[in-house]
């Protein structure tokens, strides 16, 4: 299994990075985390890693619902980012919206790579560095 | 030849009557000027001319009978027709005798012809009508009980030709019951005052038809007693027939408009005049006799905003741009307000001119109120639907979200006890104790909220009343005066003291303080709170303006989700997304909008609509 050289969270729940922290370090494998509280903040640290020709995070798990900018609205800025940047990034969407039509709106946008229901288990974050590494 | 003399020429010459005298070869001895008028022959031509000669036109036929006459015989005809060599057709009437000498020798011919051809066409023509429009006679002579038929109305009654009636025979054509009942009495009538009749009845003929007839009948009075009755039998049995198919259709027809609530109206174009029926009025609640003309009777009932509407319609049909199908309301004298449905063709003749306009109305009152009471019903179900799928999101990322993490942190603790592997260090299990408690906090304080929301829309019928809009802004602004102050806050209230809104208190009062705290706490950093609120009425709506100068909101990013729960759109640490839902439902349960408009940096704009 190869290891990630970098990962992204973005999520507006303390708790929730707080668990996500915890599981990855058992993990290993990761690599690097990067921490955004909403869909700006991300935007934001994305474009300064392109403007200071870092490579983007190998894998990012996104929220849905976050203030000032939704998990949604971060997909579609992150469209915007110049396709040879963002190809080798992998998207994982972790809501706990059980709600059907969060899950369809998912499967209409290609960027997403998956979606997981919280709470987030050890199992599903192997499963990502499988398909993903 | 022979001669005649003078006193007898004369006799000839002034006699009255178209004359002449011939001889034995036909060559005219004498004739009179009514014989010169008649035959329209000039003077000097005739004198010891051959008859024939004179008058080359007569017909050969003619010629025929007077050759024939000099063999000693008179010949008399009061009317013969001849067709000339044209095609021309001349009536004649004549009286040939011949006249003798002293030994009883054939010495000539006396004619009396006449040209009748005029008379006898007339005649003609009269009989044809008669007969194309069959109108046979008959007399009732009282004196010797004697009934005359023509042929026609023997014809009509459908007897023989030789079918001689008396007066009570006549009478029994007429149909059983109704028909002879009135016959009986006019005759009567006519028989005691000498008064006339003309009717319309029906007969049952010879052959057992039913025929109507037209029967006019006059009596003639001398010395107080009726000697003769006499008149005209007309067949009118196809147009009164197609007459009475006419009317019975018309009156079903009228019974089903008028069982069916449409109103027929035809308005004549060239000369500007309306006409309508009896439903028309029924439809507008007005009786006939309050207004001078039709048109003035729609005008004063149509509803004042859809009348030049209708006008305008109207001309558009005529000039042919639109058919004429529509609505509009007319109000009732006990103000009322009905609800019509408008039709109508054009007609036009053969040049497009238009001539009239026939269309109908009804009332589709009860229509559109179920109509109405249809929408508000959806209204209700899409609201309570857009309440559920709300609930829905609700759970979803709230409720859950709490849960889930509380999942996440219970079964790291788990974990951590039954493996030691896994164990984390001491102070990652109190970080994590402690956040469980947040997670269950935070899990209470949303089903707090949930529960609050839930309680807004309950019961609120017991609560709602009449309350002062500025009484409750005067409240509220007492309630945070000193925070007002502290933020150097300027408010300016623009309210009429009058202006009442149907709310409950406790929520009026939990808006205003939200709108006053957001204002605050989302102000602009170059500069000091200016709040102002406005108030006005537009028909049974207060509509309040609340606005500030703060940060403003990018309403083409939140707009959606401003009123949503939990949904925050500033980097503020208080920023709860709680208060603009709760808002929301407020004004919502109390029957009320909310709606926003915002100039990001510049400033946001509440528009609150209450119900009066």
């Amino acid at each position: 299994m190869k290891a990630l050289k970098n990962t992204c969270i973005i999520d507006d729940d303390p708790l929730f990075v707080f668990g996500m922290k915890i599981l990855i370090k058992q993990l290993g494998n990761f690599g690097d985390l990067m921490i955004c509280e909403n869909g700006e903040e991300a935007i934001e640290c994305l474009s300064e890693l392109i403007d200071t020709k870092k490579d983007l995070p190998n894998v990012i798990f996104l929220d849905i619902n976050m203030p000032i900018m939704d998990g949604w609205e971060f997909l579609e800025g992150f469209q915007k980012i110049p396709f040879e940047a963002r190809k080798n990034v992998a998207i994982y969407i972790v809501s706990s919206s059980i709600d059907s039509r969060d899950l369809e709106r998912t499967k209409k946008i290609d960027l997403v790579n998956g979606y997981i229901l919280k709470p987030i288990t050890p199992e599903d974050l192997s499963s990502v560095l499988e398909e993903v590494a | 030849m022979t001669t005649i003399n003078n006193s007898a020429h004369f006799l000839i010459k002034d006699n009255p009557a178209p004359l002449a005298i011939l001889d034995t070869e036909l060559k005219l001895l004498n004739h009179s000027d009514e014989w010169l008028n008649e035959h329209h022959a000039s003077t000097d031509l005739i004198d010891g001319q051959s008859f024939f000669d004179v008058f080359p036109e007569f017909p050969k036929e003619l010629i025929t009978v007077v050759e024939n006459c000099l063999k000693g015989k008179s010949d008399n005809n009061s009317g013969r027709k001849f067709i000339l060599p044209q095609g021309k057709i001349c009536w004649y009437r004549w009286k040939i005798n011949p006249w003798y000498d002293d030994y009883g020798n054939v010495q000539g011919l006396i004619v009396l012809l006449e040209n009748v051809t005029e008379e006898k066409i007339e005649e003609e023509l009269l009989l044809k009508a008669k007969k194309v429009a069959r109108i046979g006679g008959w007399e009732v002579d009282l004196i010797s009980s004697k009934v005359y038929w023509t042929a026609i109305t023997r014809e009509i009654h459908e007897v023989d030709s030789d079918y001689i009636p008396n007066l009570e025979e006549g009478i029994s054509f007429y149909k059983e019951g109704e028909d002879r009942d009135k016959i009986t009495f006019l005759v009567n009538e006519a028989m005691r005052n000498g008064k006339s009749w003309d009717t319309e009845l029906r007969i049952i003929t010879d052959k057992g038809n039913e025929v109507w007839v037209r029967a006019k009948g006059e009596a003639e009075i001398i010395n107080g007693k009726c000697v003769r009755l006499f008149g005209t039998f007309q067949d009118i049995d196809n147009t009164k027939k197609t007459d009475l198919k006419y009317r019975e259709v018309s009156q079903r027809l009228a019974i089903a408009t008028s069982a069916a609530g449409v109103g027929i109206w035809e308005y004549n174009i060239p000369e500007n005049s309306l006409i309508w029926d009896e439903n028309m009025y029924l439809l507008y609640g007005i009786k006939k006799k309050d207004f001078k003309g039709v048109y003035e009777a729609w005008e004063k009932a149509v509803h004042p905003d859809d009348k030049s509407r209708c006008q305008k319609e109207i001309e558009m049909a005529i000039s042919g741009e639109k058919e004429f199908d529509t609505e509009f309301r007319v109000v009732w004298p006990n103000q009322d307000i009905h609800f019509i449905k408008a039709k109508s063709i054009v007609l036009r003749d053969s040049k497009e001119n238009p001539l009239k306009m026939i269309g109908i109305n009804w009332d589709i009152t009860s229509i559109r109120e179920a109509e109405e009471k249809l929408k508000r019903l959806l209204k209700t179900t899409t609201d309570q639907n857009e309440g559920l799928s709300n609930f829905a999101h609700i759970v979803s990322h709230n409720l859950r979200s709490h849960s889930a993490n509380l999942s996440m942190l219970s079964g790291y603790l788990l974990k951590s006890e039954e493996s030691d592997d896994f164990a984390g260090s001491n102070e990652e299990k109190r970080d994590v104790t402690r956040m469980l408690g947040e997670a269950s906090e935070s899990l209470n304080e949303t089903i707090l909220h949930l529960n609050e929301v839930v309680q807004i829309r309950s019961d609120i019928s017991e609560k709602i009343k009449l309350v002062s809009l500025s009484d409750a802004i005067d409240r509220v602004l007492k309630n945070i005066g000193k925070l007002l102050k502290e933020n150097n806050a300027n408010c300016q209230i623009k309210v009429n003291k009058k202006h009442m809104v149907l709310a409950v208190p406790a929520y009026l009062d939990s808006i205003l303080l939200n709108l006053f705290t957001n204002s605050l706490k989302y102000s602009h950093p170059d500069r000091n709170p200016e709040i102002s609120i406005s108030a006005s009425k537009r028909k049974n709506l207060i509509i309040v303006k609340f606005r500030d100068n703060g940060l403003g909101i990018d309403l083409s990013r939140y707009g959606k989700k401003l009123f949503g729960m939990y949904k925050t759109f500033h980097r503020h640490k208080d920023a709860k997304g709680i208060g603009l839902f709760i808002t929301k439902n407020q004004i919502d349960a109390m029957g009320g909008r909310i709606g926003v408009e915002s100039i990001v940096g510049e400033g946001t704009e509440f528009l609150l609509y209450f119900k009066t």
